[in-house]
């Protein structure tokens, strides 16, 4: 289906979009890229197929070498470096954040897609990163773990966002919401 | 958009790009069976002389692309110090700096058309777990034409907030933004259905 | 309300959008017209402080807008061409209490002014209406009462009428009449800047007539007319 093509680019067009522009605060004060905040939105507003298939089809352009990943990084050097673990778990997380939104009939949305951010766009990410930092750190996945904790507070922030977002979105314009079309 | 393939031509700019791959998994995989330190040397040796094999202003970009690395390798010195294991850490130093250099040569010396061939070759297997290709070149012309177009969006809403803030932009900037994504996936969803031939309704984006 | 460019040039991308633009702008209703690729955007970003100029000085009552964005952001509004690019909240009432908030206010201070603009303006029945069901006309007044609401000295406006329907430019036209505070508009619609004080004709960066409104705009439309008969289509982007 067209619309689903037009939905998929156009979220992988977000996410880089996201990475480039300046950092934004959160509430608290801290600035954070939204890169990781368009992964989820892809997963709580696309579901599982299709926001995965948005953030592949980022990856697939940064690994052919565009600068689309935040700080204008890009290419193959990303996937041998120690955030290559993030990277594959970017859709990963997608995929999993979206099959929360599909599976849980939550009467809340906010709720669902707090939920369905946190544990695909924040853990599993983070599981995914921690094991590749620890297979090229050469480091236990304890230590490991060390390394990736200090990002988990800003990324748990940004799941509130994307939950708010994604509310917003089935207020405003529930017929984008694909997750729960 | 302008990808990362080095405008500096080199000797490597002609080899094809499957085989290049071929030699930076090759080398990957190698590298990480060993934890010998002079093997990993020899390792960052092979990788600097492929550099310099291409020049110096070409080796100069390719250190420069290392950057980003700084900070991971700072940790695990530091770390390593701090364990009294400056060997091991110099190891998986040379190790990134190998690895992540080669990679990126492949990235500098090959163009964007050839890798994308060879990458949706090697996807093809996984179109018995779902995930579909055909329309993979269209989705592609579309993240390329619209990336630009969402960011110059998202920088005027970043003026809109500037202009009548000292503050930096809150989050809520998304919220405009993924609006303007969606409103953007549902124009470009019907002009596809106007320009677009299907051949079996709803399964194929073979444009007219 | 007094705007000064002394010697300003902008280069982006090694180009010389703007080159040695000197201005005293004192008048009431100023026009700024040119065409697309002229630099008017980047005169009017320039002027609220959005960017820096890469030489030269830009003052506005006296305040560096670049450097005190504090003083800049309560001295000069600007109303960029698309609503749907610029309103960043959902409803109207949150969108016109942005600029409020951030000149200082309490969150209900802020909500109390709002609603006291759009009485200003008469709609007081869109306080809590969702941007996404206004038309676009409508749209376009809620980004002149956002800056507004923040009573700037001067409001700067990039091609307001370009886009909007007859009734709504209409209207806008209307209400930019009634307002007391300073214009800045820019422009290519010769007809909009009827009645103002001062056109500034910019080409290619560079100012071509700066004089009184009506005689400016005689020699820019002449000119337009002669290009529009040539077959030379622009060769500058925007």
């Amino acid at each position: 289906m067209y619309r689903d093509l037009a939905y998929i680019a156009l979220f992988a067009a977000l996410i880089a979009a996201l990475g480039i522009i300046p950092k934004i605060t959160l509430a608290s004060g801290v600035p954070i890229t939204a890169q990781s905040l368009g992964i989820m939105l892809c997963g709580t507003v696309l579901g599982a197929r299709r926001g995965a298939s948005a953030v592949m089809l980022f990856l697939f352009l940064v690994a052919l070498g565009l600068p689309l990943l935040a700080g204008g990084r890009g290419g193959l050097g990303l996937f041998a470096s120690p955030s290559a673990g993030y990277l594959i778990g970017f859709p990963v997380g997608a995929f999993i954040a979206g099959t929360v939104m599909e599976r849980w009939k939550a009467r809340s949305v906010v709720a669902a897609a707090f939920v369905a951010a946190l544990v695909g766009g924040v853990f599993v990410v983070a599981a995914f990163g921690t094991a590749g930092m620890a297979i090229t750190l050469d480091k236990s996945i304890p230590e490991a773990l060390l390394l990736a904790l200090p990002f988990i507070p800003g990324d748990m922030l940004k799941a509130t966002a994307a939950a708010a977002i994604t509310a917003f979105l089935a207020r405003n314009r529930p017929e984008s919401v694909l997750s729960r079309g | 958009m302008i990808s990362l393939t080095s405008p500096i031509e080199t000797p490597y700019h002609g080899l094809p790009a499957g085989q290049k791959l071929l030699v930076l998994c090759a080398f990957t995989f190698a590298i990480f069976l060993t934890s010998r330190l002079d093997a990993h040397l020899a390792a960052v040796a092979f990788v600097s002389g492929v550099h310099l094999g291409a020049g110096i202003r070409f080796t100069l970009l390719a250190a420069r692309r290392l950057l980003p690395v700084w900070p991971f390798l700072a940790v695990v010195i530091l770390w390593h110090i701090a364990t009294d294991d400056l060997v091991g850490g110099t190891v998986i130093s040379i190790r990134l700096v190998a690895t992540i250099g080669l990679a990126n040569l492949v990235t500098m010396t090959t163009r964007l058309d050839d890798l994308a061939d060879v990458f949706k070759t090697l996807l093809v297997p996984f179109e018995r777990i779902g995930i579909r290709l055909d329309g993979l070149e269209m989705a592609i012309a579309l993240v390329l034409r619209f990336t630009p177009l969402l960011l110059q969006r998202g920088t005027m809403l970043v003026e809109a907030w500037k202009s009548r803030s000292r503050r930096h932009p809150s989050w809520r900037i998304v919220f405009p933004l993924t609006l303007l994504a969606i409103d953007d996936a549902e124009r470009v969803s019907e002009a596809l259905q106007a320009r677009c031939r299907a051949e079996r309704e709803g399964r194929s984006w073979h444009v007219s | 309300m007094e705007t000064i460019l002394e010697g300003v040039s902008y280069v982006r991308d090694r180009k010389k959008v703007l080159d040695g633009v000197s201005l005293s702008l004192t008048d009431r209703r100023i026009g700024v017209v040119g065409r697309n690729g002229s630099g008017k955007s980047t005169l009017a970003r320039l002027i609220c402080g959005l960017i820096k100029p890469t030489s030269g000085k830009i003052r506005v009552n006296g305040i560096d807008v670049w450097r005190d964005r504090k003083n800049a952001v309560e001295t000069v509004g600007i109303v960029f061409q698309n609503p749907d690019h610029q309103i960043i909240f959902p409803t109207v009432s949150e969108e016109i209490a942005f600029g409020i908030s951030q000149l200082g206010h309490s969150k209900r201070d802020a909500r109390e002014r709002a609603l006291q603009t759009l009485s200003r303006f008469g709609h007081e029945t869109w306080a809590d209406r969702a941007i996404h069901t206004l038309s676009q006309g409508q749209r376009h007044l809620v980004c002149l009462m956002s800056v507004m609401a923040m009573r700037p000295a001067v409001i700067v406006l990039d091609e307001p009428f370009t886009g909007p329907d007859l009734p709504t430019i209409m209207q806008l036209h209307r209400h930019l009449h009634s307002l007391d505070v300073s214009q800045i508009l820019i422009t290519h619609d010769i007809s909009a800047l009827a009645g103002f004080d001062r056109v500034v004709w910019l080409d290619r960066g560079r100012i071509r007539r700066d004089g009184e409104a009506r005689a400016v705009l005689e020699e820019f439309r002449t000119e337009m007319e002669r290009l529009g008969r040539s077959d030379d289509f622009a060769d500058f982007a925007d």
